[in-house]
């Protein structure tokens, strides 16, 4: 996998003080799972994620450690509380110094 | 006399009446066998992992890194106009030669970017067919009624009826005369391609129809067609008529 990679981010960016949305996140990513060997018998080398942090203002509001056992292209989905306007920060890191931000601001009313 | 033939005419538009509709309503798409967490997947392009595909085509479709210097936008335009239902009409005779979207999408880049060929299944390859074949989403196949593709529809049909392998089977014993029954745990689809390229997780990637067609061919432990081949593209073409009419949904998702 390259450095960095495609991220796409569904999240609403606009909503009320309280309100719980949900938060889409998927990120393209071959996840090599290191168990694999070529027609030749070489293994080939794991590359995968090995965390995903997505962050609210700076507060972690969800975590994930991933595994040789995941799929490419992980999606998570999950939900968040609106507080107060700001950005949502998702973070994928992984094997090989892979390194993927996506930043999105939402307006909190 | 003229009594006569319109009397004849009456039984001929009466049984168009009672065929056509009969046949077109036991048309099912694979989608509908689908988990409905999948069947979302793929509807939603947003969650749909096939979306990475289609941004990768982006960049391609604009991309002048070839020896003519020229990009796919140079010709063709903004894609979501000019390639809207372009892959609904595919395979069709381009220059004498049946091809198949893959094909054309070669032929336009050896002839107008005078570059190598891209190698079946490659990314860049499945990338182009993937954003190509989505502007045609929702809109009915409207396969090749062109006549010089006659001979071709002919070999594609005797290719899905010919009984091939160690196992001795055709497409038609599964696909036509066992669909809906299981293989194993999994029910036989009917075998239309609607949703092509595909997003299957089990090849943890996008692939062609050729390569669905190609997994059914070696299951049933006969001798591999080449990617490309007549007889693949001859039997593309057969069953886009035989799913005439039926919305393309692609890119699809399957487990």
């Amino acid at each position: 996998m390259s450095r960095s990679s495609r991220a796409v981010v569904t999240m609403p960016k606009t909503a009320k003080k309280g309100e719980v949305f949900s938060i889409r996140a998927i990120v393209q990513h071959d996840m090599e799972s290191g168990f694999r060997h070529t027609e030749q018998g070489v293994r080939v080398p794991r590359d995968i994620i090995r965390s995903f942090i997505c962050t609210y203002n700076g507060n972690e509001v969800f975590k994930a450690d991933l595994h040789s056992g995941v799929g490419s292209n992980p999606l998570f989905i999950f939900y968040a509380k609106a507080d107060q306007s700001g950005t949502f920060e998702f973070k994928w890191q992984g094997d090989n110094n892979y390194l993927t931000i996506v930043n999105q601001a939402i307006t909190v009313s | 006399m003229i009594k006569r033939q319109l009397a004849h005419l009456g039984v001929l538009c009466f049984v168009f009446v009672l065929a056509i509709p009969s046949y077109a309503d036991q048309r099912q798409s694979t989608t509908a066998l689908m988990t409905p967490s999948n069947q979302a997947m793929q509807k939603d392009i947003n969650l749909n992992p096939a979306l990475f595909w289609i941004m990768d085509g982006e960049t391609l479709w604009g991309d002048r890194s070839n020896p003519a210097g020229k990009a796919c936008v140079d010709c063709h335009q903004d894609v979501k106009q000019s390639m809207k239902g372009v892959a609904a009409t595919f395979p069709k005779r381009v220059q004498g030669k049946l091809l198949n979207l893959e094909g054309q999408i070669n032929q336009c880049r050896t002839s107008r970017q005078q570059a190598p060929a891209f190698a079946y299944e490659s990314k860049p390859l499945l990338a182009l067919s993937t954003l190509i074949a989505y502007q045609s989403r929702g809109l009915p196949i409207a396969a090749s009624t062109d006549p010089a593709v006659e001979p071709d529809y002919k070999k594609g049909q005797s290719v899905y009826f010919q009984r091939i392998g160690q196992l001795n089977l055709s497409c038609a014993q599964c696909h036509d005369d066992r669909a809906g029954l299981k293989l194993a745990s999994s029910t036989i689809p009917q075998g239309h391609p609607t949703a092509y390229p595909i997003y299957r997780i089990e090849w943890q990637g996008v692939g062609s129809l050729q390569r669905r067609l190609r997994n059914c061919v070696s299951a049933v432990r006969a001798e591999q067609y080449a990617y490309g081949s007549a007889e693949l593209t001859a039997l593309e073409l057969y069953l886009m008529r035989r799913a005439n009419g039926m919305q393309i949904e692609s890119p699809g998702v399957r487990p």
